[in-house]
């Protein structure tokens, strides 16, 4: 609505602009010259052209998420999909599906529906096999257990498996001429997990020439429920080389950059950074090797 | 008489190759425009770019020719005249831009357009803030 109240008052003024320049050029001679350049001309009023309602986007090159499980591999980013769609009211946005609620010149509340994205963490693990020695008088002989019984099989060390969970919640977007801000609240609906999750995020753009560049900063605070089931070791999942282990509530901060060179109109040069900082009980779970979590990006992206 | 070696069969076949396929290479166009630069990047609160376009072009055959834009009617600069036509030509323009547009050459009082160049606007950023949220999916860079 914003949107069209604004075309609609351009359009007058740039119909009004039209007629004025068109009385006036219509009625000056074609200038015939080899050095006098052409007289500046001054931008008439902005029409803004609609929308589309898909957005599509594809980016190739090299990143690489860290995974901060242990027996895991980092998340390869060779190839980035981005697509949305966005109606009146409903929307998709990259798995996220949204409905806005309020909609006015300060700020967009909606309600989201979207999956966990720590889930994605735990389906690049592998396992180790640990076997326990014990050295006696210079000779080796197995280990015991509590029970007294000897550890004479190697024992598998890999993270537990966990379940995505679908999340829903509120998200409230600012903007202005101090950068944007978003603020989100989520609870898991689908029972993987019965967490909750609230968070702060602020990001600035910055646009110079052909570059543009956005640094961010976020806060998040999960519950203990959401940051046990994923994070800790169950009653029933710990074994010789894994105790078991509650990871508390807390909260984790991210900072980050995207920066874009514009080659044409669909063509930029994409590079992205990110670091995440996991709150101090996660970071402290058997489970977890490094308190962190490294994202980067450099490659070509289009978009339509 | 003409003897056919596999050489001499091979060259002629990439001569008539290169003609057919690439016809650009073998003939020049009778026009070229060249602008720089071609595109305005507008941050979301901007309304126009402040640019200064250097416009050359060069023709194979010597007339009298303007360069044009279609946010305006009538030339806004000639080249040439009967007495003494021009080959080639250039020029330099700071105008602020906040809409796509073309540059085109043509005869002065002519409406066919013997080369054009596009200018183009690319808005980042959109009124639209449901556009401009980010996800924190894995995967996203863009």
């Amino acid at each position: 609505m914003k949107t069209l109240r604004h075309i609609a008052v351009t359009g007058v003024f740039t119909s009004l602009a039209g007629l004025a320049l068109g009385a006036q050029n219509t009625a000056a001679p074609p200038l015939t010259t080899d050095a006098t350049p052409p007289a500046p001309v001054a931008a008439p009023p902005v029409v803004l052209p609609p929308e589309r309602n898909w957005r599509f986007g594809l980016a190739a090159g090299y990143g690489s998420r860290t995974n901060p499980l242990i027996q895991s591999d980092d998340i390869p980013v060779i190839v980035d999909v981005d697509l949305a769609w966005f109606g009146k009211r409903w929307f998709f946005d990259n798995g996220d599906v949204g409905f806005s609620v309020i909609d006015n010149d300060h700020f967009t509340t909606n309600l989201i529906a979207r999956v966990n994205s720590d889930r994605a963490f735990f389906s690049r693990t592998n396992t180790k096999y640990v076997t326990f020695m014990q050295l006696s008088g210079n000779v080796q002989a197995p280990a015991f257990d509590i029970t007294g019984s000897p550890l004479v099989t190697p024992e598998p060390l890999k993270p537990p498996k966990r379940d995505y969970a679908i999340e829903a919640g509120i998200e409230t977007l600012l903007d202005g001429d101090w950068g944007a801000a978003t603020l989100r609240a989520f609870h898991d609906v689908s029972g993987t997990h019965d967490g909750y999750e609230i968070s702060v995020a602020y990001d600035y753009r910055i646009t110079r020439g052909r570059f543009s560049f956005s640094p961010s900063l976020g806060i998040a605070w999960k519950d203990t429920a959401m940051s046990t089931y994923y994070w800790g070791v169950h009653p029933g999942e710990s074994s010789n080389v894994l105790q078991s282990y509650e990871a508390r509530g807390g909260i984790s901060w991210e900072a980050g950059v995207r920066g874009s060179y514009y080659l044409s109109e669909h063509f930029r040069v994409a590079l992205s950074a990110n670091y995440e900082r996991l709150q101090h009980s996660v970071a402290n779970s058997p489970i977890v090797e490094d308190p962190y979590v490294l994202g980067y990006f450099a490659g070509v992206a289009w978009s339509f | 008489m003409v003897i056919l070696t596999f050489r001499r069969a091979f060259a002629a076949a990439a001569l008539v190759a290169s003609v057919s396929l690439f016809p650009a290479y073998a003939q020049d166009p009778p026009m070229t425009l060249t602008v720089r630069p071609l595109l305005c990047v507008l941050d979301k609160a901007a309304t126009n770019c402040m640019m200064t376009f250097d416009i050359r072009w060069k023709s194979l055959t010597a007339g009298e020719f303007c360069l044009n834009d279609t946010l305006q009617v009538g030339p806004r600069i000639c080249w040439g005249n009967p007495a003494n036509p021009a080959e080639s030509g250039n020029t330099s323009e700071q105008r602020q831009v906040s809409e796509e547009f073309m540059y085109w050459i043509g005869a002065p009082s002519g409406t066919e357009r013997l080369a054009e160049v596009k200018i183009s606007v690319l808005r980042v950023g959109s009124t639209d803030r449901r556009r401009e949220r980010r996800t924190r999916h894995v995967w996203d860079v863009l």
